[in-house]
């Protein structure tokens, strides 16, 4: 049923691959709320990631309806668009081109907007300041440690004031502690920008920072619950 | 940073691999320049034969070419005759030889010597002389062009030896036509003398009155000996040059068709290449927001910098080129860079760039983003 306060309405979603052999999604209902930061969590091959590309737009579905941000993006047909103004994304393995300087990496989604060069590269510094990076603009990612880049994939996710965050393994290739951080950085951005936060983990103490948890498996949601830790419980682990 | 800078910024990535491509590409601009210039500068030098003051028409032996040195067919005293004829206003003969010596930069391998009244010098474009004209009936004293001072390393006072005769340079001078600066002039007795053409010239050079019509003269010559004499323009003359240099164009065209086979092929490999490892990038970019039509302009945008670059690296490898070829040869020509040349092969690399691009950048643009994003 349609609610206003909801940012994400799935319904019985189906997306299969490899001529219909592996059935990733299999008809998937979910809701989320504006400004919730939620769990997506299951083992692999559930299904998670590709409820994140259909949340995101990067994949198109089977059967079954998902509107986002009040757009209906089976009967969109240009989703580039409704990437660019909706979404952020933060890949596990950061993805940051590696010949563009940070402030030039986060500038990049904004490509698509009416802004000036200017424009842009304030709105970048400006995030930069945000995820602690002010005084490493200039410097090549490359040069970066993995915090540190994840950082900044961080800072081009929220570049274009998008409304949903979508976060795909963000502390999976980073250490415990830094790891940590990463996340408290993303939450309290999540609190500060008013933007939701959709997060798929297999880690049950990540997935346990966020407001709600929903169990995936065989492309289901199996079970939602509420999240129980505060992140510096985690950090005290 | 600006789309621009990002698209300038791109194929430098890998800079031997751009480096390479670059240098292809440049060899390729670099022929199609240095043949504009040869052809263009040995296109002036024929046209400059029509210059003011020289002789319009050369007057020859019915089958006999007004250009090749073959030694005396006509009887000097038609000279006289010649400006009998309406609408002439002076005429000169001018007995040509061959004369072998070593260093000369001339066509046939000798140095062409010319005998002629050295009062008439500017019937053959001869204006003025760094030095001093022969004396007429003088012997031992003759002129060069500067070409041929150039190449056979003499300067006014210096010696040579044509004929077994050794003569002073007593001036050098410059028309501006690569065949005449090429050459010598001497007296025409002496060099009658010491070829046996006793009376005898190979050309009569023409200058028609400042009213009359140079192809009715040119008629009326011909009408007056016909079957004996046979009369040219110097307008035919170049334009006949002209004709024959017409090859180098078809030689140029050739390779600029080459180029753009050669260089769209090597571009195709090297964009294809960048864009299968940037696959994930590419993937990055549409889960960003990117529309397809912005990466298909990125990726066409960097094959056509790589095909600029190469274009500014080519105009500047083939200018060079040329110009040290030809001083070190000592070609009696001055190369031309044109614009036309600049845009021939600007618009050539253009070509290259959009040929090259497009299938890289048509692939790059419809990769489905989440293959693109799991890509390894």
């Amino acid at each position: 049923m349609s609610n206003e306060n909801n940012i994400i309405e799935i319904q019985s979603l189906k997306k299969s691959y490899d001529k219909g052999k592996i059935k990733a999604l299999n008809g998937m209902d979910l809701e989320i709320k504006k400004g919730e930061f939620v769990s997506i969590m299951g083992p692999s091959g559930s299904g998670k990631s590709t409820l994140l590309n259909m949340i995101g737009a990067l994949d198109r579905a089977d059967e079954g309806t998902i509107k986002v941000a009040n757009i209906d993006l089976v009967k969109t047909k240009d989703l580039s668009k409704f990437r660019s103004q909706e979404i952020g994304f933060v890949f596990q393995m950061h993805n940051l081109i590696p010949n563009l300087s940070v402030r030039e990496n986060v500038e990049i989604p904004m490509y698509e907007t009416k802004l000036s060069s200017k424009e842009m590269q304030e709105r970048a510094l400006e995030l930069l300041k945000a995820v602690d990076l002010a005084d490493k603009v200039d410097q090549n990612p490359t040069k970066l440690s993995g915090g540190e880049r994840q950082r900044v994939a961080i800072a081009r996710a929220l570049v274009n004031h998008p409304s949903i965050i979508l976060a795909d393994e963000p502390t999976g290739a980073l250490d415990s502690k830094t790891g940590d951080i990463i996340l408290k950085l993303l939450k309290d951005l999540h609190i500060k920008e008013h933007v939701t936060l959709l997060m798929v983990t297999h880690e049950p103490y990540v997935a346990n920072m966020a407001d709600k948890i929903f169990n995936v498996l065989d492309g289901k949601i199996i079970e939602e619950k509420h999240g129980e830790q505060e992140l510096e419980q985690v950090s005290a682990n | 940073m600006s789309f621009l800078s990002l698209m300038v910024k791109n194929p430098f990535r890998n800079r031997t691999r751009a480096a390479l491509a670059i240098v292809g590409i440049a060899i390729g601009i670099a022929t199609i320049v240095a043949l504009g210039m040869v052809t263009g500068g040995l296109q002036s030098a024929t046209t400059s034969t029509l210059k003011a003051g020289a002789a319009e028409i050369a007057v020859t032996q019915t089958g006999a070419n007004a250009f090749e040195s073959g030694g005396g067919t006509l009887n000097d005293t038609l000279a006289t005759d010649l400006q009998n004829i309406t609408g002439v206003k002076d005429t000169a003969g001018i007995l040509r030889a061959n004369a072998n010596i070593t260093g000369a930069s001339t066509f046939g391998g000798g140095l062409s010597v010319n005998g002629m009244d050295s009062s008439k010098l500017s019937l053959e474009g001869i204006d003025s002389i760094n030095g001093t004209i022969y004396s007429n009936g003088s012997a031992n004293q003759l002129i060069l062009g500067t070409t041929a001072a150039q190449s056979l390393n003499k300067t006014v006072g210096s010696t040579i030896n044509l004929f077994g005769t050794d003569f002073t340079v007593t001036g050098i001078y410059q028309t501006g036509n690569f065949i005449t600066d090429s050459g010598a002039f001497m007296s025409l007795n002496t060099l009658q003398n010491l070829t046996s053409n006793s009376g005898k010239v190979s050309v009569i050079a023409v200058k028609v009155t400042d009213n009359a019509n140079v192809t009715d003269v040119s008629q009326a010559i011909q009408n007056a000996y016909p079957n004996q004499l046979t009369a040219t323009t110097a307008a035919d003359q170049a334009n006949r040059i002209n004709q024959g240099l017409g090859f180098i164009n078809t030689a140029s065209t050739a390779i600029s068709l080459l180029a753009i086979i050669i260089g769209g092929i090597g571009i195709i490999n090297v964009m294809i290449m960048s864009v299968f490892e940037r696959t994930r990038e590419i993937g990055v970019l549409k889960a960003v927001g990117w529309k397809s039509r912005r990466i298909l302009t990125m990726i066409l945008g960097e094959s056509i910098i790589l095909t600029l670059t190469a274009a500014v690296v080519g105009i500047i490898m083939g200018v060079v080129g040329v110009e040290v070829l030809l001083a070190v040869t000592g070609a009696g020509f001055k190369p031309e860079l044109t614009l036309n040349i600049l845009l021939r092969a600007l618009g050539i690399a253009f070509l290259v760039g959009i040929i090259g691009g497009l299938y890289p950048a048509y692939r790059a643009s419809r990769l489905a983003p989440t293959e693109a994003l799991r890509y390894e």
